[in-house]
């Protein structure tokens, strides 16, 4: 008997993957769930009392979190390495590697989505806003440091713009791809997340010492521009978690006493837009080479 | 290689060219070229580590062969992976299963999204036959329920090719023998190609009708399980001190066991070509003893050292 199978239609795939993704991640979105509803009764008796719920330190960086912890439920239980259920499958290995990638997007643009419904409601029941819509720009347009003198800072209107709402979303994208990218292309990705963080330490810790004896000044501040040009710089992972609203304001101390949130800039979704771009597209080269580890072991 | 039985190309549902593969230094497939003819249920026997996972995962295309190619059906594995998975039945040799927080249903209904030949019908059939419980998580399995699984898993699309690594491994007696029933009653319906490797041959002695033997990642014999049980024979000798076997039949003497002037060999070839050759080295044939499939085969296979 000769006759060839048939394969399965790509459709009929993703939508098994998107319901078995579910599957993977009915715990972490109950855990979820749970601490969402422990901050609705936190917040329960500001709301109450009619006072402004203060949402200035609401974790604008957790869809990117999100983000990028959620490969390690989407295929924590595959055996990623190895001959694994999912590769003796009847579907192309690489292609089957982007199914599953899509299924967990879709599930986490929907995560993203309840979440910042439920925050948008928490916020919209108390009548405020979950972005300001004056900053309290600093004159001289660079960061604060010590006590503030109110006259140097003043109200700026700002219209955030329907468009800011896509932030989160595409933080998360960013966020997952490079997580998928590290879980699809490395056997123990736990283990370089730590050792990365362990050599970041290590590297801040001994390029001061290090630049004083072989009296290479660049060196002492080697790591911090590093990190700078990474996280806080124009194009850098806040600006495109944020659009810099993390990197471009503090909580500043008057001299009068009170604690003010400042900014030295006004967030601009064109380099958001710009950083989008180079970031999805680092995760994207990054996890068509993770994948690429998966695919059909053809020889060439 | 002991190559017998058969001849061209066309006809094979498996075949593979000088198939290696090594891990580091160990070479676990050694320039295999098996041939399991079309319709044919090809018993593959060998010790542990002998290669014969190997095989499968190469054929599944888990695996990347060092060199040579292997082709089921007429596709190179390699190239069309996906089209030659979707004519498997496949039963690995590990004993755990995928998603274990799903139930068996649930891993059953995922499974026939990937086969649109998936029989409904007769998965059930397998599922009451096999006492699989179709409530129970698969995470909380014991190895010889996890089997059952796996048969079900391979069985229940009716694939044209089944690549069964050790499909009885951990089933109770009972199981063991509905697990054969179900499979003859699977080959009689569908005229599926088997390939299974075992270490009961003898559990598979009414299936099979090709045998190959594996050794340290060579393929040492392959034939018709009729030519097979032909070929190699038991020769009870009476031999003169010093007597050694006849240079042309040395080639082909597996084993041999001496107990004072009567020697026995187990000998490959035509029973009375080798009784001449016999003869003319000195030896008197005192008895031609038939072997049993299973000790046919592993005549091929290390004697134990102990």
């Amino acid at each position: 008997m000769t006759g060839k199978a048939r394969q399965p239609r790509l459709r009929d795939v993703l939508l098994e993957q998107v319901r078995v993704t579910w599957l993977s991640l009915r715990i972490p979105s109950l855990v979820g769930a749970g601490l969402a509803g422990l901050a609705t009764i936190v917040a329960l008796p500001t709301m109450t009392r009619g006072g402004p719920l203060n949402i200035n330190g609401w974790p604008t960086w957790l869809p990117g979190i999100m983000g990028a912890l959620l490969p390690i439920a989407v295929w924590g239980k595959d055996e990623r390495f190895g001959p694994g259920f999912l590769w003796t499958l009847p579907v192309d290995r690489r292609r089957h590697a982007f199914t599953k990638i899509v299924a967990g997007w879709i599930w986490l643009m929907a995560g993203v989505a309840v979440f910042l419904s439920w925050l948008f409601i928490m916020v919209a029941v108390t009548g405020e806003h979950v972005l300001p819509r004056t900053i309290n720009l600093v004159v001289s347009g660079v960061p604060p440091v010590g006590l503030v003198d109110p006259a140097t800072v003043r109200g700026v209107p700002w219209d955030p713009g329907p468009l800011m709402r896509l932030v989160a979303f595409s933080g998360a994208t960013a966020c997952y791809l490079l997580g998928s990218a590290l879980v699809l292309g490395t056997r123990h990705p736990l283990r370089w997340v730590v050792g990365l963080g362990l050599l970041s330490a290590m590297t801040a810790m001994v390029s001061q010492p290090l630049s004083t004896e072989f009296g290479m000044g660049w060196l002492a501040v080697a790591p911090g521009r590093l990190m700078e040009l990474v996280v806080g710089s124009r194009y850098g992972l806040d600006a495109v978690l944020t659009a810099r609203s993390e990197t471009l304001s503090t909580t500043a101390k008057l001299i009068s006493g009170e604690s003010l949130r400042v900014w030295w800039g006004v967030p601009d979704l064109a380099d958001w837009g710009i950083a989008t771009v180079l970031w999805t597209g680092f995760g994207a080269i990054a996890l068509w080479a993770a994948v690429s580890r998966h695919g059909e072991r053809r020889r060439v | 290689m002991i190559n017998g039985g058969d001849s061209g190309r066309s006809g094979y549902a498996v075949t593979t060219h000088g198939l290696s593969k090594r891990y580091g230094r160990q070479p676990a497939l050694d320039r295999v070229d098996l041939r399991v003819p079309d319709g044919a249920v090809y018993v593959l026997v060998g010790a542990n580590g002998a290669g014969k996972s190997t095989l499968f995962k190469v054929l599944m295309n888990l695996e990347r062969p060092d060199s040579g190619t292997a082709e089921v059906f007429g596709l190179d594995t390699g190239w069309s992976g996906p089209e030659v998975r979707a004519g498997i039945g496949y039963v690995p040799e590990r004993q755990d299963a995928p998603h274990r927080a799903m139930t068996c249903a649930r891993l059953l209904q995922h499974a026939s999204t990937f086969y649109p030949e998936w029989d409904h019908a007769y998965a059930d059939h397998l599922v009451r036959s096999l006492a699989v419980q179709p409530q129970r998580r698969v995470g909380g399995l014991s190895k010889g329920e996890t089997r059952r699984l796996q048969l079900v898993l391979a069985l229940a699309y009716r694939p044209p090719l089944l690549l069964l690594d050790e499909p009885t491994d951990g089933l109770d007696p009972v199981v063991r023998r509905r697990a054969l029933g179900l499979l003859a009653e699977h080959l009689a319906d569908t005229q599926a190609t088997v390939l299974v490797s075992t270490h009961h041959i003898t559990e598979l002695e009414s299936l099979a009708d090709h045998v190959g033997v594996l050794r340290d990642g060579k393929l040492v014999a392959q034939m018709p399980r009729d030519e097979l049980q032909r070929s190699v024979k038991s020769y009870q000798l009476d031999a003169p001190d010093g007597w050694a076997a006849p240079p042309e039949l040395q080639p082909s003497g597996l084993r041999r066991a001496t107990v004072g002037r009567v020697v026995q060999c187990t000998l490959v070839g035509d029973e009375r070509g080798v009784m001449q050759q016999l003869a003319a080295s000195g030896a008197v044939v005192r008895q031609v003893i038939p072997l049993s499939l299973e000790d046919s085969a592993l005549a091929f296979l290390p004697e134990d050292p102990s």
